[in-house]
């Protein structure tokens, strides 16, 4: 048996300096995961020790889950979890809803400049940084005269006051986010609708179906499988809150953390502004398992529905 | 009933061009505010607000903002970076992609493994911070906002799943011939993979245009800021887009803090817009095939 195995071992390494290029070609890319996946792996155990700069991730005393207690045991813990779970669930349903409607509508327009220019359109916003987000929505809401308000006062409504009112930006934010996702999830989405067979369609108008049953009868149901794996593909992430755009979007004004801080924005903060390393990983860490048992979990889903479309 | 058919399909095909002609209208609105609010006057924006109908247009922003070094240091370093970065990320990644999908891999299973559970467990940000800070040494250096983008496995996904497409007799007929792997990866899958390149290539670019959070995590020296950290430090901050505006430029007396801020926006964006032709064409085609796995 060993010997067995020694003799597939030196095969292998006969192999490998036959067609050493094979592995050279894949060094620069695998010390990249090394370094800045493994390693950072690695540091996960600051989450177990009092972090101190000066002894290093090894040097630092262990101190059990004195960093998870501190954590958990905090008000900050459910709001962020609340938070981060909510703007997600909020974020997957209207996008999805939004993209679903506009794959649809597409696929009933037949003007060909109409659809390429509405297409691109539609699709622009989803290049932009958050940082440019963040600028446009600090233009619309920001400032002593917020611009929505002056479109306010001209309906004859109340002023709002719109960065200190943290119950109404979960609403804002979906609608941010359907505004920059919905056209890219839309395209996935009419992909799925094109590869349709047009024999269904036919038979159906032949039958004398309306546009309309058309839509529901045919297209619908046939982009439903589509729907679902796309659903569970970011239920799979839905522990991971958008850093980049509730940061970029949000940024330290505290008045709105009620309702937006999420999970990552949390982390961050306490490693900027307490420098609190050992908490902060402790989060980190509890994000990232609960994250990995969401994607199993919304993979072996995926899997059940459709083997092609599973991750792995 | 023929008659009424049509009738009830004339108006759901009415309600599919409104409804996509309003969504189309949501999604264009806040280009349309930026770019002409950057060209409104000041006192204008300071009395109403951004307009879509100013009454008295200006240049006063854009030759304020043409004048300023920031600006153009901002230019220089994100396109190095996105120039230097996405060349070098295309190279790893292909050369990666090529070697997961080989058969002759012996190492393949375990190759396969190392880069697909980056995507799934991730260390989170304090010992990656620590591990870049601390470890490598590489805060306020131009190197870290390329070196940590380097390779997203995604990506590298998306272009095995293309390797492994492409017929292997092609690959013999060059082995028979002698070439070894580099060559016929260079001279062979380079040649006939360039679309699907170009679309990771885009991407990639796409990345490292629009990245700030590793300017954010490990840059303080304002010498080095990309365009979107300088856009950034506007966002909330008014005083800041005077730091734009030079001391000695013969503007009038109020600077034009408020077009300011949207013409370096609209200077950001600039290029994602003028390439958006090309982007959108090869980001659909990535898009589909990715959709299929992943």
């Amino acid at each position: 048996m060993q010997v067995q195995r020694k003799a597939g071992m030196t095969a292998k390494l006969k192999q490998i300096a036959n067609n050493p290029f094979l592995y050279v070609m894949a060094a620069p890319g695998l010390l990249f995961f090394l370094i800045f996946s493994y390693l950072p792996i690695y540091g996960i155990t600051i989450a177990f020790k009092d972090y101190n700069f000066s002894k290093g991730i090894t040097g630092s005393e262990w101190v059990g889950l004195k960093n998870f207690d501190y954590f958990f045991t905090s008000d900050d813990f459910w709001i962020v979890l609340r938070n981060t779970l909510g703007l997600n669930l909020l974020f997957i349903l209207f996008t999805t809803v939004t993209a679903v409607l506009i794959a649809l509508m597409f696929n009933e327009i037949r003007n060909k400049y109409f659809k390429r220019i509405s297409q691109s359109l539609i699709f622009l916003p989803y290049f932009m940084s958050w940082i440019v987000v963040g600028m446009i929505v600090q233009s619309l809401f920001g400032g002593e005269e917020p611009m929505i308000n002056h479109w306010l006062s001209g309906l004859g409504m109340e002023p709002v006051n719109w960065m200190f009112e943290a119950k109404l930006w979960p609403a804002i934010l979906t609608v941010i986010r359907v505004w920059q996702g919905a056209g890219y999830l839309s395209i996935i989405f009419l992909a799925a609708i094109t590869g349709i067979p047009e024999d269904l369609y036919e038979a159906a108008r032949i039958d004398g179906a309306s546009k309309l049953q058309i839509m529901l009868r045919i297209t619908l149901p046939l982009l439903v499988p589509t729907i679902m794996i796309m659903t569970l593909l970011s239920v799979g992430k839905i522990f991971n809150g958008d850093f980049a755009m509730i940061y970029a979007i949000i940024g330290d004004n505290s008045l709105l953390y009620p309702t937006t801080d999420v999970i990552d924005t949390f982390v961050f903060r306490s490693m900027r502004q307490l420098h609190d390393f050992g908490m902060s990983s402790a989060v980190g860490l509890f994000q990232s398992v609960m994250g990995l048992v969401f994607v199993l979990a919304a993979n072996a889903v995926t899997r059940r529905l459709s083997k092609e479309s599973a991750l792995f | 009933m023929k008659q009424k058919q049509s009738t009830s399909d004339h108006v759901f095909t009415g309600t599919a061009y409104t409804f996509l002609a309003l969504f189309t209208l949501f999604c264009l609105f806040p280009f349309l505010l930026m770019v002409i609010g950057s060209f409104t006057d000041e006192g204008e924006l300071i009395a109403h607000g951004y307009t879509l109908f100013p009454s008295k247009l200006s240049l006063a922003a854009y030759e304020a903002v043409l004048q300023s070094d920031v600006l153009y240091n901002g230019y220089a370093i994100t396109i190095f970076v996105t120039l230097v970065g996405t060349l070098s990320a295309l190279c790893i990644s292909a050369m990666l992609a090529y070697s997961l999908a080989n058969k002759r891999n012996v190492l393949q299973t375990p190759f396969l493994l190392f880069c697909y559970l980056p995507m799934l467990f991730s260390g989170g940000i304090i010992p990656f911070y620590i591990v870049v800070s601390q470890w490598l040494n590489l805060q306020n250096t131009v190197w870290v906002l390329i070196l940590t983008l380097l390779c997203q496995p995604f990506l590298v996904f998306l272009l095995v799943s293309f390797f492994r497409t492409i017929p292997e007799e092609l690959e013999e007929a060059a082995r028979i011939d002698g070439a070894n792997e580099m060559r016929i990866f260079f001279q062979i899958m380079v040649p006939i993979s360039k679309p699907i390149l170009a679309s990771v290539g885009l991407f990639y670019a796409l990345n490292y245009w629009n990245d700030w959070f590793m300017g954010l995590m490990f840059v303080d020296n304002e010498k080095l800021f990309p365009l979107q950290l300088i856009l950034r430090r506007m966002v909330s901050n008014m005083e800041a887009a005077k730091n734009l505006i030079p001391s000695g430029a013969a503007i009038s007396v109020t600077p034009p803090t408020y077009g300011v801020r949207m013409a370096t926006t609209v200077l950001t964006i600039g290029p994602i817009i003028l390439l958006y032709p090309m982007l959108q064409k090869y980001f659909v085609k990535g898009l589909t095939v990715g959709a299929v796995k992943g």
